[in-house]
């Protein structure tokens, strides 16, 4: 071989040979492309798969950790908080959050967001397991509303979860006692619903609590349907003895209210949702007709009122048919200027009509009163009805009005002038007896006394006079009464002697007592035997 | 004086001098193997690798490379927040090797090839030194970008303890790998021949 330093013999090289053409597209420009496609692709895949970022607000962010809290619904994880940060003005957290892709329709306005962590209330102990894991934020997906990104989450769990199907009343109350947000509703003792808020009215005249009754039983609240509230323990004294009424221990602690529909009102039309129903304070109070017609009644007394009280009942024998409305004074009819007490009743005619079976769609029976009452009650008072007070309780003192007929009243007229009707009235038995001892008394101060001690001084006079002249006659009289004296002792002693069983009379009448008894012997005799023998009395005594 | 100007060339296989004919492929009369006076569509190869990886880069820089699950939290780092991660808890000096190794270096890898590449393209006459030093390096450096890869395999396979702590590689370490390897396919495949061919033609 040639060294190198040689040079080189270029004729000597040999050839190469020639390969059969080939020539196609460069293979190696496929890569770019390829890495074009799967960069695309891993982008659009990742983009795709990335969830929705959402913010949401929070008073504060207790228990809130960035990048490990996890949003959940029925314990799926469904996002994550990336970001804790504070708004703007320092009021509130805003929780910034990345959602899996799939919930993306159901974040909307309807979406609820509230922080899962312990709670202890009335009705349980819900949340324990985040004592261990953290807190987390439950999230309550829904399709319904407008989507939307931006959420404010709830301070306390939702008392209904969407799932739960059912229907919202509100209740009026006066006020809030011990009702408690989650409160149990009851249904014939059934649990079937809760409070689910409250809040004072606009005006502040009530609460508006706000109800939820679960499905099938909100088909069971009508428009007649009565709330009472179920909380606490009521007892109540009557004739029949004590009641005790309570719902359950739960409602005991946390309130309650329970609901049910007289047997007269089954009829009525479900009650729509969100209908405002008044909530009574028992179950009593509830049942009580409703008082939807009125007529107002003004009665004037003249003694004191001292125990009535607005709501004292209006009786008509024994029979509650009204209410106190009001107590006030106003001028006294009789004397100008004088004010007396004046006290506004509701006379409620629907109290005193009779339920029947009548028909399907009208249950009751309609009275006279209810009819025209203003018309019933001034014929009423032409045939002697008063009103007076009277003391319903002897311990407490407490007064109602009561009315009945006083036909021997004077007579008197309901009187239209004011702005109600005015019933007469009569006072009351205490002060009726005290009216009549009065009246003995000024008709004692008016008799004349003057004349009378004149007449009784003439009368002692005389009498003087008579006993004087008697004494006079006395030692006449005495030896007189002597001597009448001694006739009668001689007499008594005649009779005495006649009268001894020695005497005349006396042997006679010991006879006829040895007779009497000798007979009485002989009846006892044969009444033994006829006691012994009593057909004796027809066949006669027989042989013995 | 180049063996191409007379029309000769060695061949790769057996190191036989041959003569070329002035048109078409040809083999070694000896062994048999193609023989070419420069490597065969280097320039074309070489692009085509390039904007492979160039495209590649995009992802691996965007991608997480590795996700650390520990206590059922995950947290995912791209090649950058790992860095910056590193820098803010005080660790600089690391964030440094690991900017430098996987960041600066397979970007000015992509640089300096596409460098070489348009030069060679537009017939450059100037710097060939510099030029072929700069293609040395990009040669020899280029392997190291690899340790990212390394470390995430290996964490990867090592740390698995359940719930405690899992690491995963991410998408972002393929892209990453993907960028790695074809720039060393794209420096292997660009013929520093090329860079003197021009040298004499004014």
């Amino acid at each position: 071989m040639a060294s190198s330093r040689e040079p080189v013999d270029l004729d000597n090289v040999p050839e190469a040979e020639v390969d059969t053409e080939h020539k196609g597209f460069p293979v190696v420009w496929l890569l770019p492309i390829v890495a074009l496609v799967v960069g695309g692709w891993l982008f659009y895949k990742t983009m795709s798969e990335k969830g929705p970022e959402i913010t949401i607000v929070f008073n504060n962010a207790e228990g809130i950790e960035e990048g490990k809290t996890k949003i959940k619904f029925r314990d799926v994880t469904l996002g994550q908080v990336d970001r804790v940060d504070l708004s703007d003005d320092l009021k509130s957290v805003v929780l910034v959050a990345t959602m899996s892709p799939g919930v993306k329709h159901y974040l909307t306005d309807a979406s609820r967001f509230w922080v899962v962590k312990p709670r202890v209330g009335a009705g349980g102990v819900s949340g324990l397991g985040t004592l261990l894991s953290g807190a987390y934020i439950a999230f309550e997906p829904s399709t319904e509303g407008k989507s939307q990104k931006k959420f404010t989450g709830l301070e306390k769990p939702p008392v209904i979860s969407i799932d739960k199907k059912g229907t919202k009343y509100h209740l009026k109350a006066d006020s809030l006692g011990s009702m408690s947000i989650g409160a149990p509703v009851y249904f014939r003792q059934l649990d079937i619903g809760e409070v689910t808020g409250y809040q004072l009215a606009d005006d502040y005249s009530h609460v508006d609590i706000g109800i939820f009754v679960e499905s099938p039983y909100d088909k069971y609240v009508r428009t007649g349907t009565r709330f009472w509230n179920a909380g606490g323990v009521s007892l109540s004294m009557t004739a029949s003895g004590v009641k005790l009424e309570m719902e359950s221990l739960i409602s005991l602690l946390g309130g309650g209210v329970a609901f049910e529909t007289l047997p007269e009102f089954t009829d009525s039309p479900p009650a729509p949702a969100e209908t405002m129903f008044s909530l009574y304070e028992n179950r009593t109070r509830s049942l009580e007709q409703p008082i939807t017609r009125v007529v107002t009644y003004m009665l004037k007394f003249t003694g004191t009122v001292r125990g009535l009280s607005e709501g004292a009942p209006v009786e008509y024998r024994g029979l509650r048919i009204g209410t106190v409305k009001a107590i006030e004074l106003g001028e006294d009819p009789l004397h100008q200027g004088i004010l007396v007490p004046v006290v506004l009743i509701d006379i409620e005619p629907q109290r005193t009509m009779a339920y029947k079976e009548v028909s399907a769609t009208s249950k009751r029976e309609v009275t006279a009163l209810e009819k025209n009452p203003h018309k019933r009650i001034a014929e009423l008072v032409k045939k002697g009805l008063r009103a007076r007070l009277q003391s319903g309780n002897l311990v407490t003192g407490q007064l109602f009005v009561d009315l009945d007929y006083f036909p021997d009243a004077a007579p008197a007229e309901v009187l239209t002038a004011g702005l109600y009707p005015e019933l007469p009235t009569v006072p009351n038995s205490l002060e009726g007896i005290l009216a009549s001892v009065n009246r003995i008394l000024d008709r004692v101060e008016k008799a004349d006394l003057q004349g009378t001690l004149v007449n009784l001084n003439q009368l002692m006079v005389s009498t003087n006079n008579l006993v004087g002249e008697l004494e006079k006659k006395t030692p006449e009289l005495a030896s007189e009464l002597s001597t009448t004296l001694k006739t009668a002792n001689s007499a008594l002693v005649k009779l005495e002697s006649a009268v001894s069983p020695d005497g005349a009379i006396g042997s006679q009448v010991q006879d006829a007592l040895r007779e009497i008894s000798s007979a009485a012997r002989s009846i006892r005799v044969m009444a033994e035997y006829l006691e012994r023998h009593p057909d004796s009395l027809l066949k006669g005594k027989g042989a013995p | 004086m180049r063996a191409r100007d007379f029309g000769l060339a060695s061949c790769h296989t057996c190191g036989l001098v041959v003569k070329l004919p002035a048109v078409g492929h040809v083999h070694c009369p000896r062994c048999a193997s193609p023989v070419h006076s420069r490597k065969v569509n280097s320039l074309s190869t070489s692009w085509a690798l390039l904007l492979a990886a160039m495209i590649a880069y995009v992802p691996a820089n965007l991608f997480p490379v590795m996700s650390v699950v520990s206590f059922g939290k995950r947290q995912s780092d791209t090649i950058l927040s790992g860095v910056i991660y590193l820098f803010v808890h005080g660790d600089w000096p690391l964030a440094l090797i690991v900017f430098v190794a996987s960041v600066l270096v397979p970007l000015l890898k992509m640089i300096a090839l596409t460098y070489l590449l348009v030069t060679v393209q537009r017939k450059s006459y100037l710097r060939h030194q510099q030029r072929t030093r700069l293609y040395r390096i990009v040669e020899l450096v280029g392997r190291w970008s690899m340790v990212d890869i390394f470390v995430v395999a290996l964490l990867a396979a090592l740390v698995n303890i359940g719930n405690l702590a899992t690491i995963e590689p991410g998408a972002g370490a393929i892209a990453f790998t993907t960028v790695v390897v074809l720039t060393m396919l794209a420096a292997a495949n660009f013929d520093p021949r090329l860079i003197w061919d021009h040298q004499g033609e004014k």
